[in-house]
Order: structure tokens, then C-alpha cells, then sequence
């Protein structure tokens, strides 16, 4: 047994095989343990093919095979038939999977025909049976499988709704400007002489006895009671123009008129799409500016004085990203594979533009060759380098995923072509590994189990900090350096054995052949204590000892379990990969080490100020109620300062003459008596303008007057005054 | 799909208007005639709330207060008599981004328009509707009006009506669909400008009694409300009015009253030896008309052109 660990270390120490107790694994067809339920796909109802929906509702653009099923057997549920539909409607499924994983392009509809039609040569309860779920099956759209094409695809399909959205808002409110535009010309041309001819009255009426009609004394009529006004040349010339503008727009087809092809939109260079934009936006501008000055004239706003200025030089320095949301976005697909230095640096001016382009780089194959030396390969690096770069930018919609995962982002998907700005969507697809006998789906769902190419969003309009924008939260087990399952097999007393085996970086590069040299077979004979999970040899910080040796579970075609040991290299980057890892668990809030600290110091500090006052309790308590009954004490003896601001104001002088004028009620009975001594406010409610204005007799007959008695005369200000006496008397109850 | 320069624009140019922007004419209205203390606080309500006078509509029939679109430097109707309603609701059917007031008084609104008084209620437009209720008709010269007190000596009862006075509030409260009933009184402004917006800022028809007085044809018959300040009710509720410490000094009866209490608003508007003033009723859950039958399909020349065709096509031979 000595002898075999030590051969065992060597492999693990140096990657040779030098001994007749290791062998190689390439030729074997071993797959990750966790795999050896999955080789079969069509058989299994999983995410795929998925449904690219045509019309969808509620940004459903997408939808699974399975999914779509499920809502049909959820029609037929409860009925008589119910067991029989459902066996019909799941071998229906299981047909068009398998027709799907041949590589045809059909629509689920003439999917569900074709194979409709082959089952129902076996039997004609399930034509029956299928004829009967059709009727519920909602959704209509191109089948999808994953592989090469389908972020592609899925993502194109999803701008394809957001542009038939925008296209149909867009057709609206251009309809209605136009509409409302086109009206105020007809309404002036309804009053000119032109209009009111007899021969233009006549053609209005149609048919019918016209000889019985004198349309020439009618026009004399019409035409003598022209209304004055008639549009400015001014007003005229730009509504004209603000029409044409509109109706030549090539941005979205017009459905009404047709008019000129509209621009594309997707493209497959930076450069392209940034030189369709610089070409574009003079137009977009004369666009949006039609479309301000447009609803500004239809809603009867536009003031030449104030707006022809503005408008001038309106879209100068670019357009708002709100303005820009009214035209298409720009989409660019991408491939990691064909970039070259030039289209990178293109990407970066395209991402850090804070324009509505929306990128799709896709990545085949994680294992990228490097620059460094042979044998020395990076991860995902490109994805990774492009992710974060474009995090960095801060107004960039990022998203991550792999092909498998692409139905789970539906809705972070449509968030970032809502978005107004730049998204980057990086996609792996899992086509470039040389894993032969292993689907793409399995290879991309890999990759992502394995923390190789995480999924996270980043969206800079769902808050303002990091904790708001940033989520890994959609990643299996994602509190874990890598997910745990458990896996189950029967040993070799045929009893059954249930363990807990993690998925690590290892396994995912297990099954890859530019990989097999590092890995080697331990014949049953050699399993020993000291072959444990890869994981518990990745968790140290670095290579401790050869006590233990890292070793991987894996399953054979023919079913048998095998232990492979791993070499030092692929553990190596592994503990890379954790690192990385943890770098996007910390940004996505999982334990976050400034968070801990902070914790940890708040922690201290509130157990040391418990502390404090626990020591400091009993004297201290004696003391706040004394303080408090003084503090008490003081407060009723004096009066704050703001309550003494507050106290009421000195009574009014019975001297003063004065109107209560939020009482009065503008009966117009004082300013008739003296319209210079008494006057209204901003609010119409009368006050004592000039008092000199009029004399004591107008104030007390106002006073008399006044129906609501709120003028109080007071005393006279000319005490030679003609009558005085009298009118003071009457005075006497107004004040 | 919102424009947002233009957003901006208008924003930079939010004209700021005065009273006076909104008065128009010298009211021809006898002196201490309550009219003129609702046109204030109307105009009062209009320079707040910056209403464009080009989007806005006073709609009104015949009389003495119907004539308050003359003096308003906005849109106006001068209908006739009893119908001011139904052209305030056509207006509004086919401009729903007009603001639509209507001025009506009592023998116009509740006497020859009486049928279309209930069924503007039941419609529940979107329409502020100001019952100017001096209780006699006025333009005219003095002869009774449905809400004349009994016994009102005029020309047409030179010996004392007979019949006890129409009670606006209780017929309103009683119409389907009610959505807004309230009361105010001309002599007191703070609370009328009060209700006045309130009424404008509920979505809905906003039925609004202002008892006013006609100086002229029946000096006297408001007095003793007028006199004694304890004769005014003032409404108050959390979801509605608040009674200022300036009005809680001269008035001092107040009553609290929930606006959705249906009975208990029922049951102050039965009270005559009280002046009940604020929102009796108001419910913001009853659709409007012309939302339920609103349709946002544009009505482009092709539209219309087909849907005549369709129309005429049915009487073709």
C-alpha cells in the first residue's frame, strides 16, 4: 500500500505516470460521477429546445419546451382523459426534443404536426388525444437547442421584441403628432378663400339635386365671415418641415406610407456599429427635435420668441439617453474566438460611449491558450478581462451566463436592452470543448456549476451602490466555494453509498482531452483513505503535504465508479478559480470582508459599551431621575423661547380703522363707495388702500354696507370733519 | 412614449400667470351679489393652479350666474337654459384634456334642467359644477326657483309659495354614482376657495351648492345665517376639509364627518336649521364616462373614412 501512495504522490507531484498502479483515462470515456445521469438528454425534460415566442406577453419572449407543455397538461388536468393526454402529450414532447437535437429549424407548431403525425401511425388515441392538448397550446415560435448559435439567437429574438415594441410606440406617436400636425394646416386651409370656393363647397356635398344648391351665394357668405387669422408663414413653413421629417424617418418602417427601407440594426463589428450611429445621429436628431417641436405645436406651446432659439442648436452635444431610447439599440454580436486587438479596443469606446449599444460576446471555449509559455493555459480570461472592465465603466448593463442558463436571465436579459446605456452579455456556450459524447449543455451548465464562468448580473439602474446593482445571488449554492450534491452508487456489496461530492473546476476540465494527462485512473485494488475530494486539497491556502491526495469520482460508459487522482497543475488552477470566485462572492455581498470587519468592530464596541453602563448602572440610574425632575422643573417655570414667539399678538388698536380681509367676500358694496380708499388684493378680498382717499363718512357707510361686517371704521383721521358726532355713533358697533 | 426634451422645455418655460390674467370684463352683477365672491375664488383656483385658459371651459345656461363665463379670459359657453350640462359633457367627450367647469344656478340647474342635473350625475364626468343657489330667479326679476323658501312672496307666488324648497344635497346624495357633493357659502371665502379646490382637484363630476345672496330680489333671506356664525356647520374630516384657526374663531361649530359616510352625509344635508359647509360626500372610486368608454385608437382620416363607409354601407339599396 506504501508502494502505491508513493506513485500515486509522484503522479500528483509531477503529472508522469511511471507505474503500472496509476493508468491513463483518455480512451475510457469517463465522465464526472455527477454525470452519469445525464448522457442521454433528449430523454429528460430540461430547459431545452427552448421556444423563441413569437408575440410573447409579459416579456415572455422565451419559454421551454417543457414549460410550454406544462401549460397545455394544466388544461387537460382533471378531465376523464387526463392520464392518457398527459402519457400522449409526453411522448409528443420526448419527439420533438429528439427532432430538435438532429439540427432541424422548425417552428414548435409544425413541430407538433410532424411528430403528431408519426405517433398517431402507432395508435389513434393519441391522434386523438393530441388533437384534443393542441387546442391549448398558446405559444407559437422557432425551436431552439442549445449549442453554438443560441445566445445568438435568444438574444437577437429578444432585441427583435424590444425593437417591434419600440416600433409600435414609436408608429403611435409619430400617428398622433402627424395627425395633430396635418390638422392645423387643414384647419387653416378651411378658411382661406381656396376652401370656401363655390366649386370646393359643391365638391363637399357629394351627390344628390346640386342645381336646387346656389354654392356661389354660399361662398360669398363663407368667405365674407373668414375668420382674420391665418397661420404665420412662419408656423406654416415649420410644420411642413416637421412632417416631412417625421414621415421620412428611417429609423422604424412606416407602416402607413412604407417609405424608405429602415437602417439595420444588428451588426457583427464595433466599428460598424459605431460608424451606423455617427452616420445616424444627425437624422436622429432632426427627429427628436421634430417630434419636441412637433408635440410643443400640437399643443399650441411653441413660441417662436423663446423656442426657435433653443431649438437651433438643439442636439448639439448629443441626445439624452432618454431621447436616444426612442430608437432602436444597437446590437453586436461577438465572438471571444475572432476578436483581434483592434476590435477590442473598439468594444471598450463602444462600452465606455454611454450609448444604447448592446454587445454579445460570446465565449466557446474557456481554455485559452496564453502567451506565456507552454502548458500554462487561462480560464475564461477574455470573458473575465471584459466583464470587469466594463463593471468598472459604471453605466454598463452587465450580464453573465452560460448557454444553459439562458431561459433562468429571461428577465435580466430584457433588463438590459431596456437599459439606456451600453450591455455587455457574456455568454458561454460550451462548443469549443473537446469533450466528445458530451452535449454543449452539459459542457456550459458545467461551467458554471464550477464557478469557471459564474453567472452575475451588474445593472447601474437598480440603485446607486454596489449591494443594489450587483447579484450572484443565481449561481447553485452560491454562499459555497463550489456547490455540493450528493451522489449516490452501489459499492462493491452491492449496498447502496450516498456521499457528498463537490463539483469543482477539476471536474469540468475532467472531461475535456487536452486535459486527460493530468488526470490518472487508481485501479479499485489502490483505493485508499488517502484519496479524498478535490476540494478538501483545494481549500489550502497551498501544497502542505502528500498525506492526502486529491481525487476525483468518475463513471465509466460501462457504469463502473472509478477514483482518479488529480495533478498539481489542475489544482493549482483550481485554487485560481476559487480566488477568483470569492473576488465575485465579496462583490456580491457574500461574505464580504469590509462588511465582516465592520461587523466585527461594531460588534466590539457595542459589547464594550454594555459593558460600561452594566459597570456604571446603579449610581448612574439614581442620577437620571434626579436630573430629569429638574430639567422637569425648569421647563414648566420658563417658557421656551419659541413658545414665547408664539404668544398671542397685542389686541388690535379701536383707533385704527382696518378690514378683516380674509373675510371679505368681494361684493363690491366698498369699492363702489370709494374705489381709491378701498381696494382689492392678489386674492380679490378688499383692504384700506388709502385712507386719506375718502372720508370718515364713506368708511362708516362702507362699514354699514358691508354684508359680511368686516370693516371696522376705528376713529377719524380729520377731526374737522362736517358731522363727526353722528358718525362716531354709528361707528360704535363696527369696532 | 414621452418626449423628454420636450418635458424639459416646458419645465424651463412654466409661465407663471396673475389673477388678472384670468379676469375679463367688468361683472355686470349688482353690487354685494354673491356671484362675485365665487368668480374670485375661481379665479383665485385658476392663477394657483396655472390652468392654461386655452385648455379650459366655463360651460353655463341661463341667469344671473351663467353669465360667469363672460368674465373669464378663458373658453366659455353661454348655453341655454337648463342645458348647460349636457354642452359641458359633449365638450368634454370630445376634448377629455380640456378642464371643464360649469355654472348654473338653481332655477336653470334644478327646475327646466333637472333631467339633465341627475343623469350628469350618474355619468360621473369629470366636470366641476357650481350650483349658484340664490334661491329666486334674478335675471329675470324675482319669481320663484325650486329651492325658494316657503312662503317666498315673488311674481309668480304674490302670495307666498306653497311648496316646501327643493334640498339640492339630498336629491344629489341620492343619484347613482355620486362621486363628490359639497356645500359652501359666498360670505365666507377662506372655506369657499377651500371647497372650490377641492372639488376641481377630484376626478369626477364635483357637485358644489353655494348658497349666495341676491341683494336685489331676497335681501334678507340668508341673514340669519349670515348673523349668527353658530348657524354655519363647518365639515372637517382627515380625509377631507381642515377647519383653519382662523375660521375656528368666528365659526365655531364643527362637525366631523367622514366623506365616504353616505348616511351620516345624508343626514346633514336633511338639516335646515344648520348651514353645513364642506364636502359631504366623495368617493374616488366611481369611474368617469368617458374613461369607461375612452378609446386611445387614433383617430386618423382612414379611420373615419372606413368607419362612415361601414355606416353608410348599411343603408345602401
Amino acid at each position: 500500500m506504501e508502494a502505491h501512495h508513493h506513485a500515486h504522490a509522484a503522479f500528483h507531484l509531477t503529472g508522469r505516470l511511471a507505474d503500472e498502479h496509476l493508468t491513463a483515462i483518455e480512451g475510457h470515456g469517463l465522465v464526472p460521477a455527477l454525470f452519469s445521469g445525464y448522457r442521454d438528454l433528449t430523454e429528460l425534460r430540461y430547459d431545452y429546445p427552448l421556444v423563441l415566442v413569437e408575440a410573447p406577453i409579459e416579456g415572455r419572449f422565451v419559454e421551454s419546451l417543457s414549460g410550454v407543455m406544462d401549460e397545455v397538461l394544466a388544461h387537460v388536468a382533471g378531465g376523464s382523459n387526463e392520464d392518457r393526454i398527459r402519457m400522449h402529450v409526453l411522448r409528443l414532447e420526448s419527439g420533438v426534443r429528439a427532432l430538435v437535437a438532429t439540427g432541424a429549424t422548425i417552428m414548435l407548431s409544425e413541430a407538433w404536426e410532424t411528430v403528431a403525425k408519426e405517433l398517431a401511425t402507432i395508435d389513434d388515441g393519441i391522434a386523438d388525444s393530441l388533437a384534443y392538448a393542441r387546442m391549448f397550446l398558446a405559444v407559437d415560435g422557432m425551436l431552439v437547442d442549445c449549442g453554438q448559435s443560441t445566445a445568438s439567437q435568444v438574444l437577437t429574438h429578444a432585441w427583435n421584441v424590444a425593437y417591434a415594441g419600440r416600433a409600435a410606440s414609436f408608429a403611435d406617436t409619430m400617428a398622433r403628432l402627424t395627425v395633430g400636425l396635418v390638422e392645423i394646416l387643414e384647419a387653416d386651409f378651411e378658411n382661406s378663400a381656396e376652401a370656401r370656393s363655390a366649386e370646393n363647397l359643391k365638391a363637399s356635398f357629394g351627390s344628390g339635386p346640386m342645381d336646387q344648391f346656389d354654392f356661389d351665394a354660399m361662398s360669398r357668405i363663407l368667405t365674407d365671415a373668414r375668420p382674420p387669422m391665418t397661420l404665420p408663414g412662419s408656423r406654416r413653413h415649420r410644420i411642413e418641415q416637421l412632417v416631412e421629417v417625421l414621415r421620412s424617418q428611417q429609423f422604424y418602417a412606416d407602416p402607413a406610407t412604407g417609405g424608405a427601407a429602415p437602417y439595420s440594426f444588428v451588426f457583427h463589428h464595433c466599428v460598424d456599429a459605431l460608424a451606423a450611429f455617427r452616420d445616424r445621429l444627425t437624422a436622429a436628431v432632426e427627429v427628436t427635435k421634430a417630434l419636441a417641436v412637433g408635440s410643443l405645436e400640437v399643443s399650441g406651446l411653441y413660441d417662436e420668441a423663446k423656442h426657435d432659439q433653443l431649438f437651433a442648436s438643439f442636439g448639439e452635444t448629443g441626445l439624452d439617453p432618454s431621447d436616444l431610447a426612442l430608437f432602436p439599440d444597437y446590437l453586436v454580436l461577438l465572438n471571444v474566438a475572432d476578436m483581434t486587438a483592434e476590435e477590442l479596443e473598439q468594444l471598450s469606446q463602444v462600452l465606455s460611449s454611454g450609448l444604447p449599444f448592446k454587445v454579445l460576446v460570446q465565449t466557446d471555449d474557456v481554455i485559452e491558450p496564453a502567451a506565456i509559455g507552454e502548458g500554462i493555459s487561462a480560464l475564461a480570461l477574455a470573458s473575465h478581462r471584459l466583464t470587469s472592465m466594463a463593471m468598472g465603466l459604471g453605466d454598463v448593463y452587465v450580464l453573465q451566463t452560460t448557454s444553459s442558463h439562458v431561459l433562468r436571465v429571461r428577465d435580466e436579459v430584457t433588463g438590459s436592452l431596456a437599459h439606456h446605456g451600453p450591455a455587455l452579455i457574456s455568454v458561454f456556450s460550451g462548443t469549443g470543448a473537446e469533450a466528445p459524447g458530451i452535449p454543449p449543455y452539459l459542457v456550459s451548465s458545467a461551467a458554471l456549476e464550477a464557478r469557471v464562468f459564474p453567472q452575475f448580473v451588474y445593472d447601474p439602474s437598480a440603485g446607486a451602490d454596489w449591494a443594489s446593482r450587483f447579484s450572484v445571488a443565481d449561481n447553485p449554492q452560491a454562499e459555497a466555494d463550489w456547490p455540493i450534491h450528493e451522489f449516490c452508487y452501489e459499492d462493491a456489496q452491492n449496498q447502496s453509498v450516498c456521499e457528498k461530492v463537490p463539483f469543482t473546476l477539476v471536474d469540468f476540465v475532467s472531461f475535456d482531452r487536452r486535459y486527460v494527462g493530468h488526470f490518472a485512473d487508481v485501479p479499485v485494488d489502490a483505493w485508499s483513505p488517502a484519496l479524498v475530494n478535490v476540494d478538501a486539497i483545494v481549500g489550502r491556502s497551498s501544497r502542505a503535504d502528500v498525506d492526502q491526495l486529491p481525487c476525483l469520482l468518475m463513471a465509466a460508459d460501462d457504469g463502473t465508479l472509478h477514483k482518479v487522482i488529480v495533478d498539481e497543475s489542475v489544482i493549482r488552477e483550481a485554487r485560481r478559480c476559487r480566488s477568483m470566485w470569492s473576488s465575485i462572492q465579496e462583490l456580491g455581498g457574500i461574505h464580504n470582508s469590509h462588511a465582516d470587519r465592520l461587523l466585527a468592530a461594531a460588534e466590539a464596541e457595542w459589547q464594550a459599551n454594555m459593558q460600561e453602563q452594566l459597570a456604571a448602572m446603579m449610581p448612574a440610574a439614581v442620577v437620571a431621575v434626579e436630573t430629569t425632575e429638574i430639567v422637569d422643573g425648569r421647563a414648566e417655570a420658563e417658557p421656551s423661547p419659541a413658545e414665547a414667539d408664539s404668544a398671542p399678538e397685542s389686541t388690535r388698536n379701536p383707533d385704527e380703522p382696518y378690514i378683516e380681509t380674509p373675510r371679505c367676500s368681494t361684493c363690491n358694496e366698498c369699492t363702489q363707495i370709494n374705489g381709491k380708499m378701498f381696494a382689492y388684493n392678489e386674492n380679490q378680498q378688499a383692504y384700506i388702500a388709502d385712507l386719506k382717499a375718502g372720508t370718515y363718512a364713506q368708511l362708516v357707510e362702507a362699514a354699514e354696507s358691508c354684508q359680511v361686517s368686516v370693516i371696522h371704521p376705528g376713529k377719524p383721521w380729520d377731526a374737522n370733519e362736517p358731522g363727526l358726532e353722528d358718525l362716531l355713533k354709528r361707528a360704535e358697533v363696527f369696532i | 412614449m414621452g418626449i423628454a426634451a420636450t418635458e424639459c422645455l416646458l419645465e424651463m418655460y412654466d409661465e407663471r400667470r396673475s389673477l388678472e390674467d384670468y379676469q375679463k370684463g367688468v361683472p355686470r352683477w349688482c353690487t354685494g351679489c354673491g356671484d362675485n365672491a365665487i368668480l374670485a375664488a375661481v379665479q383665485r383656483l385658476l392663477r394657483d393652479e396655472g390652468l392654461r385658459p386655452e385648455k379650459t371651459v366655463f360651460v353655463s345656461g341661463i341667469g344671473c350666474s351663467s353669465r360667469f363665463p363672460h368674465y373669464l379670459n378663458t373658453y366659455g359657453f353661454h348655453g341655454i337654459h337648463g342645458r348647460a350640462l349636457p354642452v359641458a359633457e359633449g365638450v368634454k367627450m370630445a376634448r377629455p384634456d380640456l378642464t371643464v367647469f360649469v355654472n348654473t344656478g338653481d332655477g336653470d340647474c334644478l327646475s327646466i334642467g333637472a333631467a339633465h342635473w341627475i343623469h350628469a350625475i350618474r355619468y360621473n364626468m369629470n366636470l366641476t359644477v357650481f350650483l349658484h343657489d340664490n334661491q329666486i330667479y334674478g335675471l329675470t326679476k324675482m319669481q320663484a326657483s325650486p329651492t325658494s323658501p316657503i312662503g317666498t312672496k315673488s311674481n309668480t307666488t304674490p302670495r307666498g309659495s306653497y311648496l316646501d324648497a327643493l334640498n339640492p344635497l339630498t336629491v344629489t346624495l341620492g343619484v347613482s354614482n355620486v362621486s363628490f357633493v359639497a356645500q359652501a357659502v359666498d360670505w365666507i371665502p377662506e372655506s369657499l376657495y377651500q371647497i372650490v379646490r377641492a372639488a376641481y382637484e377630484h376626478k369626477g363630476l364635483s357637485f358644489v351648492r353655494i348658497l349666495q345672496r341676491c341683494p336685489e330680489w331676497l335681501p334678507k333671506s340668508l341673514e340669519p345665517w349670515m348673523q349668527d356664525p353658530d348657524k354655519i356647520q363647518l365639515l372637517h374630516h382627515e380625509n377631507a376639509l381642515r377647519v383653519s384657526d382662523q375660521l375656528a374663531m368666528v365659526y365655531k361649530n364643527h362637525r366631523k364627518h367622514d366623506p365616504l359616510d353616505m348616511l351620516d352625509a345624508l343626514d346633514i344635508a336633511s338639516d335646515l336649521e344648520r348651514i353645513p359647509v364642506g364636502i359631504l360626500y366623495q368617493n374616488k372610486d366611481v369611474p368617469c364616462y368617458e374613461d369607461t368608454r375612452h378609446s386611445d385608437v387614433l383617430r386618423s382620416d382612414d379611420l373615419v373614412r372606413h368607419g362612415l363607409e361601414h355606416e353608410f354601407d348599411k343603408y345602401a339599396v
